[in-house]
């Protein structure tokens, strides 16, 4: 089977790339930036999930579907999209993933 | 008006809410009891022809072909494969000489990959049932559990995981735990599925696209264990961070005073967060 990679990953690229500089020019608002992409992740989150728990069932069953082969190119197709935008995940809460890793300056922690 | 007859809507489906979750309840069980009839055996994942190592733990390769045998599909199915309606006992005889012939001539191998290129998932179904015969036979619903045919441990993490977060609220409310420091371990668990399961997939797609055959199981096997945590992991973020998680909603559905009044705390919360 080939799968796309390119297909999934240059219009959400080309789309982030657009909402964030059309916060920054200040047309919209972060929150509706942030809330954007975090549906988007929810989205691709509960696509490639959903077809990988519903493949993983068959497989432990050792059974098929017709459209198996359907569920597994797109379980593929939207976990490269999810992956890219867990990155852009990580780029809008940068300042707590940097806090996460313990990159940032420690503050006084109780 | 028309907003009281909306409320009256949603009041009357949250009545009959009771009556869909149990539709929903019954849901598995008729898929299982459908899939078992017509689909068990086959490639798990539908495809044709899958070469060694293959895509599944299940690969199994009882001809020495260098193809899954769940995958194939039979030459004596690709032949009559418009007699979709054919009744089981014909099918078996059916598979019996394809095995026989892939045995005996290599051809028949070859022919099977030209010939099964553009193959329907009624073929796919027939060599579910080439295969059905001499594999389980059909699915098991204690493989479910975790260590059944794949190896695969679902529910075991599932339940570990979730003890875990349980135990971790439990101190957090008790005050052993900071707010700061349970959200900063559920975040790396959470980060480290993601990474672990993007990377494995990422090189999954690679290894298929460029034939490399080399520690496909393994990443398999990783990919599918940490999805589990991944998929955990992210219920558990939405359950932390579900302030945040329904403003989404309402800045980008919502209407009124959310965008302007609330906006501010949806997109500063992430970076004071952790």
């Amino acid at each position: 089977m080939v799968y796309d990679i390119l297909l999934p990953t240059v219009p959400v690229l080309g789309a982030y790339l657009i909402t964030y500089s059309l916060y920054k020019l200040g047309l919209i608002k972060k929150s509706l930036h942030v809330s954007i992409w975090n549906f988007i992740i929810g989205l691709t989150f509960l696509v490639c999930g959903g077809a990988g728990f519903i493949l993983l069932i068959l497989l432990d069953m050792g059974a098929t579907l017709p459209i198996s082969q359907q569920l597994l190119y797109w379980h593929v197709e939207f976990g490269v999209t999810m992956a890219l935008v867990t990155l852009f995940h990580f780029h809008i809460y940068w300042k707590g993933t940097k806090a996460m890793l313990g990159l940032s300056k420690r503050r006084s922690d109780s | 008006m028309k907003i009281s007859i909306k409320l009256n809507d949603i009041k009357r489906w949250l009545k009959g809410k009771e009556r869909l979750m149990g539709v929903l309840g019954a849901a598995p069980v008729v898929a299982a009891a459908t899939i078992s009839g017509s689909c068990a055996g086959g490639c798990p994942y539908g495809l044709v022809n899958d070469p060694y190592p293959g895509q599944c733990p299940r690969y199994i390769d009882a001809n020495g072909d260098g193809i899954c045998d769940l995958s194939q599909a039979s030459t004596t199915s690709t032949t009559d494969s418009d007699t979709s309606n054919s009744n089981t006992d014909s099918s078996t005889g059916d598979t019996q000489t394809a095995t026989t012939d892939s045995h005996g001539n290599p051809d028949t191998g070859a022919d099977q990959s030209t010939d099964t290129g553009g193959a329907d998932p009624s073929n796919v179904t027939n060599a579910s049932n080439v295969t059905s015969a001499d594999d389980n036979g059909g699915f098991d619903l204690g493989d479910l559990l975790g260590d059944g045919g794949t190896g695969y441990h679902v529910i075991p993490l599932s339940v570990l995981l979730m003890g875990a977060y349980l135990f971790t609220h439990y101190l957090f409310t008790k005050g052993v735990l900071t707010p700061k420091r349970h959200k900063r371990i559920w975040n790396l668990l959470v980060t480290g599925g993601y990474l672990g399961t993007g990377v494995t997939g990422i090189l999954l797609i690679f290894m298929i696209k460029l034939g490399i055959t080399a520690l496909r199981q393994p990443i398999t096997f990783w990919h599918a264990e940490l999805a589990v945590l991944m998929v955990i992991g992210t219920l558990i973020h939405i359950h932390i961070y579900r302030k945040p998680f329904k403003k989404m909603f309402k800045v980008l559905f919502g209407r009124g005073s959310t965008n302007t009044k609330n906006s501010g705390e949806t997109c500063e919360a992430p970076n004071k967060i952790i």
